[in-house]
């Protein structure tokens, strides 16, 4: 009887082994070693829509730079995995892309959270994260280290947008409300600190949990406060449930809504209700350059749909990468490819980005937009209403303050 | 606290305590009838949400998709009770649990082929848009619906279970059901209709909150929780505990939210603990 | 134990020896992983199948093993055992109080019980920013040495061993515990708990008793956890995870102690077998344990238990 359960045991730990094997031998073999990038990002639950996102640029980049002979002559390859929004998933899964499948590239990592943790195991890893969503001051700040690159506009650049904007608007009292978690926090602090030094305050604050679905005593608070503006940091999801409930409550016709990221995916789920709604866009499709035209066209074209903000950002990303490693001459070597990606230049969608070396966060211009009405498009759109050059939103370095 | 803000804050707190009601008495039905751990029973409210989306988007009918998606929900829990939760009833709570999860992997991934992984967005009827003027409040029409809704349940589900003579057979199958199988009555018939009930009830608390939360994936699991709590407060089994637990859950979240924000999450624990510490079988819950 | 018997004991241990030679570095990290939720498995085993006791909060005592170790790991840095006994004691210690609470009820009030107290620890966990990162948990956490001044465990392969050990050793410490007459007293309570009391024993003290140890090993694979992964956040107190582990002891087959550390280790492996051919794994997996409940009553050790009695 014991000797058969040990055998048992013995049969299941080999079988066990063998099984972790499998997948090994389904993969394709190509013609050049393509250069992989990992992608531990969330494809399910109430922030799917931001790997969509990451996901649906890869798609569009990956056509077209392996269409052109790919990168040194290697193919691109995407591997994503379903981290569910979860930073010890996160950590699983980019293990797993590090380890089995090989790659030295990560991004498409969504919650802040997650970035954190997977950044702070890049050291050990050897390999490099570059976050396109990521908003958290504190990746390029107190959690900072050299394998991290961020390529999009920050939550502290955000609100450092939107505190410039307001800081000539008539709206003098804030309230704000930030998800429980990095960004938010973050977010809501930063803002505190801009928009006071800019003669304005905040009346109250308060940090929904994540994946909160109802705000209606988060509503009644506002209301209370007396607030004329109520300042939003929150993801995707949480952020259209909150603006369907505050538009429900009448919120929406006496505070005007400003939001830290004003995206095109809340637009579509909100709707008309969303109109008149101010704030930060790390990329608006908007921008009116040649070069982000022939983008959008090109995006629509393949997808359907226009490019919300991630959508850009990972694409912004991607080329940046793949432009720093041609120029380095292998994708083998990531020492190589930090050395050569720090105090870079590159020429994006929204305008010139510098890679700065000491904290790795990209200086790039901010974007003031409102959602706006317009009789070309099926749904509201961002409309720029101011831009911002790039010194003048960054933080300083390593720091989530300002001059 | 001003007045008006207090009304609002009821009125809040009684809604919330609606939805919850609505999703809880499915789980206290099939926990104290059938002894079932329904691990799935979020994704049925998810269903519910998600078939209100269709029903809506088709017929461009909120009205009938609140009659028809019910039945439906109902149906597809029927089906899995007599294809498969039937045969382990008498096996501890640990195989439902695994049973139950099981389905809720496939229903929801299959939610998630058909309908993609982003929120859908559900309109509630014309005649329930907007808000209005009461008691020096502007109130979401919506929400005083949710709460006309739950109660109109509740009171309809009372009066099945207790003045009905099917609703006595119910009852009696809960009590006994061997002996209720000697008396003459089906007793896998009713464990079904029970257990398709309780879905549809669920389907129907989903479809209901939808417009307020929209369907998106996901919104099973962060309701059940708070179904298990306000199940476990008013006592298995028990359609009026389930009002009052509904209402206890309801109104310190709300009001939870609004004091001691940093602290709403663990009012509603506590709540619970306190209340299980004194009588840990519910406020109408039968002592085991 | 017989000798062949222990033969056989030896040969899995050799083989569980010869591993990290034999696969790739990813793989030996999937079985690292699996043995950690073998042992949380195995601890649960204690209540569910010794005790007959559910309990759905479980992975609040892996998460308190988990975030006791990561703020040790942390802020002071001693060798990783120091950090693995002092998460599995506060899993112990907190797990008294609540085991006490929650034993005055049975069943499935007892389970909801903990349940309660589960989330409670999670709401604070998620709450408590400054001492617990919120829900953004814990990053950084270091693989330190096994003594002061030992070696160093950060590779794969010396953390492999530092947790094959923890997990031979709590098997091994769990099979005398149902093997002595507390064990049997244990059982007894779990076939017929009103008889037990008639004979004159409260089952109380025994019930709190195995609560407290079943979350000091369960604190202790969490406490192998956060090094591990390098990580410590609430969602590994979730109810969803204390749900997946009465699944992995179901699966293995409940009682036999060896069967949920194989469960746990079947339990994920599936999903991550099927998660790398198909996008909508859930279908499959969801499918998989629906029929292993309908089929396979005793949980894979069970049934081929009961095979391989009806053969020989």
């Amino acid at each position: 009887m014991q000797r058969r359960r040990d055998f048992l045991k013995v049969g299941v730990i080999s079988g066990v082994g063998a099984a972790l094997a499998m997948p090994a031998f389904a993969r394709r073999a190509y013609a050049k070693e393509p250069i992989k990038i990992g992608l531990p990002t969330v494809l399910s639950g109430g922030n799917a829509q931001y790997g969509i996102q990451a996901r649906r640029a890869c798609e569009l980049y990956g056509k077209e730079i392996n269409a052109k002979g790919g990168v040194l002559g290697r193919p691109l390859e995407f591997i994503y995995e379903d981290t569910g929004a979860d930073p010890a998933t996160a950590v699983r899964k980019a293990q797993k892309l590090v380890e089995k499948d090989g790659v030295k590239f990560l991004t498409g990592t969504v919650l802040s959270s997650e970035a954190l943790a997977v950044s702070a195991k890049c050291p050990e890893w050897k390999v490099i994260l570059m976050s396109t969503i990521n908003g958290a001051g504190s990746l390029t700040a107190k959690a900072y280290n050299r394998y991290f690159f961020r390529i999009n506009t920050s939550g502290p650049m955000g609100a450092r947008v939107v505190s410039l904007y307001l800081a000539e608007a008539p709206l003098k009292h804030f309230f704000a409300l930030g998800s429980d978690y990095a960004w938010g926090r973050d977010g809501v602090t930063t803002f505190e600190k801009q928009i006071t030094a800019a003669k304005k305050d905040v009346v109250g604050k308060d940090f929904p949990p994540v994946g909160t679905k109802d705000f209606a005593s988060y509503i009644s608070k506002i209301k209370q406060a007396r607030a004329e503006a109520c300042y939003l940091v929150m993801p995707g999801q949480d952020a259209t449930i909150f603006i369907k409930q505050a538009a429900q409550f009448g919120l929406t016709r006496e505070t005007k809504l400003v939001m830290e990221i004003v995206e095109l995916e809340n637009m579509k789920a909100v709707g008309e209700a969303m109109a008149g709604t101010i704030g930060s866009s790390r990329y608006p499709f908007t921008v009116d350059t040649p070069k982000n035209r022939d983008f959008v066209k090109r995006f629509h074209a393949m997808h359907g749909v226009y490019p919300d903000m991630f959508d850009g950002e990972t694409y912004e990303g991607l080329e940046w990468l793949t432009q720093v490693i041609t120029k380095v001459g292998t994708a083998d070597d990531v020492e190589k490819v930090i050395e050569a990606w720090e105090d870079s230049s590159y020429e994006g969608l929204e305008g010139p980005f510098f890679m700065r070396k000491c904290d790795h966060q990209a200086v790039q211009p901010g974007f003031m937009v409102e959602a706006a009405k317009d009789p070309n498009y099926p749904h509201l759109i961002p409309k720029i209403l101011a831009t911002y050059p790039g010194d003048r939103v960054t933080p300083k370095c390593r720091t989530e303050d300002f001059a | 606290m001003s007045a008006a803000l207090l009304v609002e804050q009821v009125l809040n707190a009684l809604a919330l305590s609606g939805l919850l009601f609505l999703v809880s008495i499915g789980l206290t039905l099939v926990f104290g009838i059938l002894r079932v751990v329904n691990f799935a029973h979020g994704v049925f409210y998810m269903i519910g949400a998600y078939l209100g989306f269709t029903a809506v988007a088709l017929s461009g009918q909120f009205w009938l998709a609140l009659v028809l998606v019910p039945p439906a929900v109902g149906l597809v829990g029927a089906a899995l009770e007599a294809s498969s939760l039937r045969f382990i009833y008498r096996r501890p709570p640990s195989y439902q649990l695994l049973l139950t999860f099981g389905v809720a992997l496939i229903l929801e991934e299959t939610l998630k082929v058909l309908y993609g992984p982003t929120a859908k967005n559900v309109e509630p009827p014309a005649l329930l848009q907007g808000s209005v003027e009461m008691l020096g409040v502007i109130y979401p029409r919506y929400r005083l619906f949710l709460v006309v809704l739950s109660f109109a349940v509740g009171v309809a589900l009372w009066l099945f279970l207790q003045r009905t003579r099917a609703g006595l057979v119910v009852r009696a199958v809960a009590q006994n059901s061997e002996m209720a199988d000697c008396l003459g009555a089906d007793v896998a018939r009713v464990r079904t209709l029970v257990f398709g009930a309780a879905c549809a009830l669920a389907g129907l608390g989903g479809a209901a909150a939808a417009p307020i939360t929209t369907a998106y994936l996901g919104m099973g699991i962060g309701v059940i929780v708070e179904a298990f709590v306000v199940v476990v407060i008013g006592g298995l089994g028990s359609v009026v505990g389930s009002m009052v637990g509904s209402l206890i859950v309801g109104s310190a979240q709300t009001w939870g939210s609004y004091y001691v924000s940093e602290a709403a999450m663990v009012i509603m624990y506590a709540v619970m603990g306190a209340i299980l510490i004194f009588r840990p079988w519910g406020l109408f819950g039968e002592e085991e | 134990m017989r000798p062949l018997a222990r033969l056989a004991s030896l040969g899995a241990l050799v083989v569980l020896a010869a591993l990290p030679w034999v696969l790739a570095r990813h793989q030996l990290s999937i079985l690292t992983d699996l043995l950690i939720f073998g042992l949380f498995a195995l601890s649960l085993d204690l209540i569910v199948g010794y005790t007959g006791m559910v309990s759905f909060g479980h992975a609040a005592y892996f998460g308190l093993g988990a975030y006791g170790s990561a703020l040790l790991l942390i802020h002071w840095g001693p060798p990783v055992p120091v950090a693995l006994i002092a998460g599995a004691v506060l899993a112990g210690l907190i797990a008294a109080p609540v085991g006490w609470f929650s034993t005055r009820a049975t069943g499935i009030y007892f389970a909801m019980l903990t349940l309660a107290f589960a989330q409670l620890l999670y709401t604070v966990a998620y709450k408590w920013r400054d001492l617990t990162g919120g829900s953004d948990g814990i990053a950084g956490v270091p693989k330190t040495t096994l003594f002061w001044g030992g070696p160093s465990l950060a590779t794969p392969t010396a953390f492999y061993f530092l947790v094959v050990a923890c997990v031979v050793l709590s098997l091994l410490a769990c099979r005398a515990l149902v093997r002595s007459p507390f064990g049997r007293a244990l059982q007894a309570i779990r076939e017929n708990e009103r008889r037990f009391a008639s004979l004159g024993q409260d089952p109380r003290p025994f019930k709190v008793v195995v609560f407290v140890i079943a979350a000091f090993f369960a604190g202790l694979a969490g406490a192998l956890f956060a090094p591990f992964r390098g990580f410590a956040s609430p969602e590994v107190m979730f109810w969803v995870l204390s749900g997946q582990a009465l699944m992995m002891v179901i699966t293995g087959g409940i009682g036999t102690l060896v069967g949920p550390v194989i469960g746990a280790m079947v339990f994920i492996l599936i999903q991550e077998v099927l998660s790398s051919y198909t996008e909508h794994w859930m279908i499959f997996a969801g499918a998989v344990f629906v029929l292993m409940v309908i089929f396979l009553p005793g949980g894979l050790v069970g049934t081929a238990r009961r095979l391989i009695e009806a053969r020989g």
